[in-house]
């Protein structure tokens, strides 16, 4: 009788250990959701913020920018010569920003057609980067999209508005 | 339930549930007290990741302006050190920062970096304090390669001794506190563009830095090489080279670029006649700064030729 006595606490220790166990792993893995959830929140919002600023700064990178290729150095022109050359050499720069998108968009005059060396400058979308992955809210600047043009009276520079779209990719 | 303490023979006798209960006890506090400690370790590290790409999101702005230089600091409250990572290996290598924070009297080791492949900072392979300033500044070989990126921390103070007066016109606009001309602190590194016992020696006119047995070798275009200049000051040797390498993959490639561009006004009947210089630009086999620097009296004549064009490439 002692024995089975006995026998009863020993289980019933057992079952409360198993219970507190749980309980200790079930708070765990609740608090570890929540913290993951939180550092995936603020991860996507650094990369949001990190698209936001870079959109400023690609406009004026030595593969965009106009330099002083069309008088004094600008903020925000983007070369349309360079980046047609920039376009074909992608494959390069493909990790080099970090972001799933980058395109050119004309406003005035606008147009939907694609540019491709052929249509040049006959076009209004310059898709630069498109690495085909899930992406954040995009992130776009107002540029001039500046190149050369030729008339009558010889070389003259045409700058058109435009609107430079970056999108980060989503990692979640 | 009473607890038996002795037996007949007087030994020790305890309840074999009291017992299991201690051992069962003793572990859970174990396991709650390792599982916590991890949870402290894993969350500073987080921190730490975090920070270090705040930091990277925060440089963006200052490679954004037209400005010639620009300054700005961060402050992190607690003790830090940021190690400085270059990668010259795959395409344009890669910038990576990681840090590590001192907490209760302990640095933390977080072996994980925050990585960008468009950003080049120079500093000393650990910059540590709790202020640190960073300045940037366009880098043009001869067109825009980068801007460069200089780390310092407000614990280090600099004295330029003997400094050319664009080189003081230059830092005295940075208005940066660790930079000093005169009354210079005393622990701090003097720079001397003159001879003179310094930690770092300049020659500016023969384009390299000296720092104890290491020399850094800098170029630039004719009217401005102290882009390069700066990066061999503020940092050390290992990160220079590297980051010299990473500059010459992008100055190769943005050859390339011009090259394509030049094809483009080609077509429009507008000629540049660089087609040759960029072509040897693009295929330059540069190991290092000495090499770097070799470029740099082809360079500078193909900014003359580029300059004052109607179709200027740059």
């Amino acid at each position: 009788m002692v024995n089975k006595l006995g026998q009863m606490k020993i289980q019933q220790m057992i079952f409360m250990v198993l219970a507190v166990g749980l309980l200790f792993l079930l708070v765990g893995l609740i608090f570890l959701s929540v913290a993951f959830r939180n550092l995936k929140e603020s991860a996507t919002n650094l990369a949001e913020k990190d698209s936001m600023l870079l959109v400023s700064k690609l406009a004026n990178s030595p593969e965009f920018s106009c330099g002083n290729a069309f008088g004094t150095s600008r903020i925000n022109c983007v070369d349309f010569d360079k980046l047609m050359a920039l376009k074909e050499n992608i494959e390069k720069y493909s990790s080099f920003w970090r972001v799933a998108k980058i395109e050119i968009r004309k406003i005035v005059p606008s147009s939907e057609v694609e540019c491709k060396k052929e249509n040049y400058p006959n076009c209004g979308v310059i898709k630069v980067l498109d690495l085909q992955v899930d992406s954040l809210t995009s992130s776009s600047v107002f540029i001039s999209l500046c190149r050369k043009e030729v008339n009558e009276f010889g070389f003259y520079d045409k700058c058109e508005l435009a609107r430079l779209v970056v999108a980060a990719e989503d990692k979640t | 339930m009473k607890l038996k303490i002795k037996n007949k023979r007087g030994q020790i006798e305890i309840p074999f549930t009291w017992l299991f209960a201690i051992i069962v006890g003793i572990v859970i506090v174990f396991i709650a007290i390792y599982s916590s400690s991890r949870l402290v370790d894993v969350g500073q590290k987080t921190t730490n990741v975090q920070t270090g790409k705040e930091i990277q999101v925060l440089l963006n702005p200052l490679e954004t302006s037209f400005q010639s230089a620009q300054t700005t600091s961060i402050t992190i409250p607690s003790e830090t050190r940021i190690n400085n990572k270059c990668e010259d290996f795959e395409n344009f290598g890669r910038q990576g920062i990681q840090l590590d924070q001192k907490n209760l009297g302990k640095w933390s080791n977080t072996e994980t970096s925050t990585w960008t492949n468009n950003r080049y900072i120079f500093s000393d392979n650990i910059t540590e304090g709790k202020k640190f300033y960073i300045f940037s500044k366009q880098f043009n070989f001869p067109f825009k390669i980068a801007d460069l990126i200089y780390l310092t921390s407000a614990n280090e103070e600099y004295c330029f001794k003997d400094a050319p007066q664009e080189i003081i016109e230059e830092i005295s606009i940075l208005k940066q506190e660790n930079l000093y001309f005169e009354n210079c602190p005393q622990e701090s590194i003097t720079v001397c563009f003159e001879s003179g016992p310094c930690n770092i020696s300049v020659d500016y006119s023969r384009g390299y830095v000296k720092k104890g047995t290491d020399f850094l070798y800098f170029a630039g275009l004719d009217d401005d090489s102290t882009a390069l200049m700066y990066a061999a000051i503020f940092s050390d040797k290992s990160i220079y080279e590297c980051q010299i390498k990473r500059l010459s993959v992008r100055l190769k490639t943005l050859s390339k670029l011009y090259l394509d561009k030049e094809d483009y006004l080609s077509e429009k009947g507008c000629e540049t006649n660089l087609q040759s210089d960029l072509i040897d630009l693009s295929q330059a086999e540069i190991q290092n700064s000495e090499g770097f620097q070799s470029l740099q009296e082809n360079v500078n004549i193909m900014n003359e030729n580029n300059d004052g064009r109607i179709c200027s490439l740059w």
